[in-house]
């Protein structure tokens, strides 16, 4: 009888034993892959960004993916990358469901998105969801300023983006050089953060804001503003219109013949369609430089290569560079976190030191990324690189009058 | 009577049952989605009494809409109940709807629509470029955040909405309304004050678009400001309405959801195709069904009847 107990309460023990054990097999086993997610405006007023964006994602995910995934330490094996892409309609609010869509599906991070609209909505619900979220174009450093822990930005923001400018005058020979600014501020956040930094860089490098006009995000003439810096004679604008606005006011201020030496539109003719709508107009227009093909940096020839075989009759656009460096960090991020969890992946992402298509890439305590500053500029049909801080870029050209050009 | 109870009774257990939707399911996804749903429903609902009920075409609603939503931002991150501070964002609107709605409900027709969304368009650009900026919630709110509350908080206006809005389209003040929007001569003639029962329908409706931009507020957790008074807001309500059925009580319940629960499976599912297919289901929907979907069963049962009639000889 008491064999019989005995041998009962073994049985037990070794069920319980054998229970826990396939328990912890199954919890060790790795997942299919590491899911990543991205609301993006694929349609819409955004969609040209957007799309841009969203090819950069995909041509990383594919190398990483061609090269068998990400390494995962905890399982000791890498893990193919499924990049989840809905698109927002460029709707605010259908990125806040997409999110919460993607969440769902269990996505271990986020990426961002082109537009700042969508980008604002989102990255609240990032750090609502505790979910890693790595922006790609989210330029207002105010952002950054909220105590927010989950939220990354591996670009150019504006303090970078007005001393890249300043850089480039700075390059231009003395007796050409301009010295009266105009300064055309788009009425949002990112506009105001500019005009602070313009008018306190600009007073130490020796330049003056000779002229500030203020414009809504939904203007469309600008005719006014341009008078008044002509007849005030700046020889430089700088702005961050949206990108129709840009292609606006480079038409009106043709239309208008007013050619400054110097024009610096960080958005809009940083995106790949700018030339075949602009055409010759684009010529000598500044512009975001983040990234260009052109960089030498590792894996930018491979990603040119790859994304003109895919797109033959594209040109490449910033933001595709940009998506590709978005996803490097955060590739290597999860890589050293070791763990497939959201917090260890933001942890890892603080500590981030990586070399990406566009150069180094770290962040300050905020999330802000430290990137080099890079302007480039519209010269025969070419987006080149005029300022940077890590190699020999092609010189700045003054803009002729509107009536000498061929 | 019957009919009506019994509509009552379905409703009341619709509502009870979303109630308890919380108990039942923990998924943030769904609960985004159906707060965008009730959202919409009050929305639209709120454009349907004026638009629908009393002619009064309003292009205009994301004027109110953003008002709601101004002031009960403001007003919660300086610390008031969210409760109050929606309520205050409902009250602004009807302010605002009062100081409009005297000049403009004497304008007629087209003149209407196109005052209204003068008004919308003259609100974006003033708060556009007073508050360029972005309203975050303070990081003490961000971490307590929950959309649980939320979703009961747009369960309960657009509950409200629905109640209030049936009980005046099935009082004698809603029997004003539609005799404002048959004929707005005829009515006067008979002694109808049409003034004030376009005035009535644009308090009521002004009061339920501020307070779904109130939920606006509560929910989103950062947005430009903006956001909620762009133009987005006036012509959506007018869409899914259109949809739903015109001046019907039913309508903008069934367009919203056609709008916000098809298209997102349609998003999801079609990527961006779902656009163009969206785009043509509603043009045929304005073509061949101009009463909307809630009008579908009687023109079917037309159709047939014909039919029956052709083969019948």
């Amino acid at each position: 009888m008491q064999s019989r107990r005995f041998t009962l309460v073994m049985a037990a023990v070794a069920f319980i034993f054998f229970s826990f054990v396939s328990v912890a097999a199954i919890a060790q086993e790795a997942p299919k892959s590491i899911k990543i997610g991205a609301s993006i405006s694929l349609t819409g007023r955004f969609a040209a960004g957007g799309i841009d964006v969203a090819d950069g994602y995909k041509l990383a995910v594919k190398h990483v993916n061609d090269k068998g995934g990400i390494l995962v330490k905890q399982f000791n094996k890498k893990i193919p990358v499924e990049l989840i892409i809905y698109d927002d309609e460029s709707d605010p609010s259908k990125t806040v469901t997409r999110l919460e869509k993607l969440n769902a599906e269990k996505v271990v991070a986020y990426l961002g998105e082109f537009a700042s609209d969508m980008n604002i909505a989102g990255l609240g619900i990032a750090e609502k969801n505790k979910i890693p979220w790595v922006g790609v174009t989210i330029a207002v450093e105010n952002v950054f300023n909220q105590g927010f822990k989950y939220i990354f930005g591996p670009n150019m923001f504006s303090f970078m983006e007005v001393a890249a400018f300043l850089d480039a005058l700075d390059k231009i020979p003395e007796s050409q050089r301009p010295k009266k600014i105009a300064n055309f501020e788009l009425q949002v956040d990112w506009g105001k953060e500019c005009t602070k930094y313009l008018h306190e860089y600009a007073k130490k490098r020796g330049y003056t804001i000779a002229l500030e006009k203020k414009f809504a995000p939904d203007t469309k003439d600008f005719s006014s503003m341009i008078m008044a810096a002509k007849s005030e004679g700046c020889d430089a604008v700088f702005a961050v219109p949206t990108p129709p606005q840009s292609m606006a006011l480079i038409k009106q201020m043709k239309e208008l013949d007013y050619a400054p030496k110097a024009t610096c539109f960080v958005r809009g003719p940083d995106l790949s369609n700018f030339w075949q709508v602009m055409g010759k107009d684009a010529n000598y227009i500044m512009t975001s430089g983040e990234w260009t093909p052109d960089m030498p940096y590792p894996g930018n020839k491979q990603l040119v290569a790859d994304y003109r075989k895919l797109n033959p009759n594209k040109l490449m656009g910033m933001p595709v560079g940009n998506g590709y460096s978005a996803f490097q960090v955060l590739a290597d991020a999860i890589s050293r976190a070791e763990k497939l969890d959201r917090d260890s992946i933001r942890q890892a992402l603080t500590t981030t030191n990586i070399v990406t298509v566009k150069g180094k890439v770290t962040f300050d305590k905020r999330g802000v990324g430290n990137v080099p500053h890079v302007l480039a500029q519209w010269q025969n049909g070419e987006l080149v690189v005029i300022v940077s801080p890590d190699y020999k870029t092609a010189p700045v050209l003054v803009a002729t009058p509107w009536s000498k050009r061929k | 009577m019957v009919e009506r109870k019994k509509g009552l009774v379905i409703a009341a257990v619709v509502i009870v049952a979303l109630a308890l939707v919380p108990l039942f399911t923990g998924r943030e996804y769904v609960f985004s989605i159906l707060c965008m749903l009730f959202l919409y429903v009050t929305l639209s609902q709120s454009w349907n009494i004026l638009g629908g009920y009393t002619g009064q075409i309003n292009v205009g609603q994301a004027a109110f809409f953003g008002m709601g939503a101004l002031v009960a931002r403001l007003l919660w991150v300086a610390g008031a109940p969210f409760y109050l501070s929606i309520l205050a964002g409902g009250l602004s609107s009807v302010i605002l709807a009062i100081i409009i709605g005297l000049p403009a409900l004497k304008l007629r027709g087209h003149y209407f629509a196109i005052g209204t969304l003068a008004v919308a368009t003259i609100a974006q650009i003033t708060v556009g470029n007073i508050l360029p900026g972005i309203s975050f919630l303070p990081a003490q709110q961000m971490a307590t955040y929950s959309l649980i509350p939320r979703y009961y908080v747009f369960l309960i206006i657009m509950a409200a909405a629905l109640a209030a809005i049936y009980i005046t389209v099935n009082s004698r003040v809603g029997l004003g309304m539609e005799a404002t929007r048959d004929d707005e001569e005829a009515a006067q003639m008979v002694g109808v004050n049409t003034f004030k029962y376009k005035m009535i329908a644009f308090v009521i409706s002004s009061f339920f678009a501020g307070l779904a931009g109130g939920g606006f507020a509560y929910f989103n957790a950062s947005y430009y400001w903006y956001l909620p008074f762009t133009l987005m807001w006036c012509f959506e309500p007018i869409l899914i309405v259109f949809i739903g059925g015109v001046g019907s009580f039913l309508g903008p319940v069934i367009g919203s959801v056609c709008y916000v629960l098809l298209k997102e499976l349609f998003a999801l599912t079609l990527g961006e195709a779902n656009l163009l297919i969206f785009g043509i289901v509603f043009i045929l929907t304005i073509l061949f069904f101009p009463k909307g979907i809630i009008g579908l069963p009687a023109k079917l049962r037309q159709l047939f009847y014909r039919r029956g009639n052709v083969v019948g000889r």
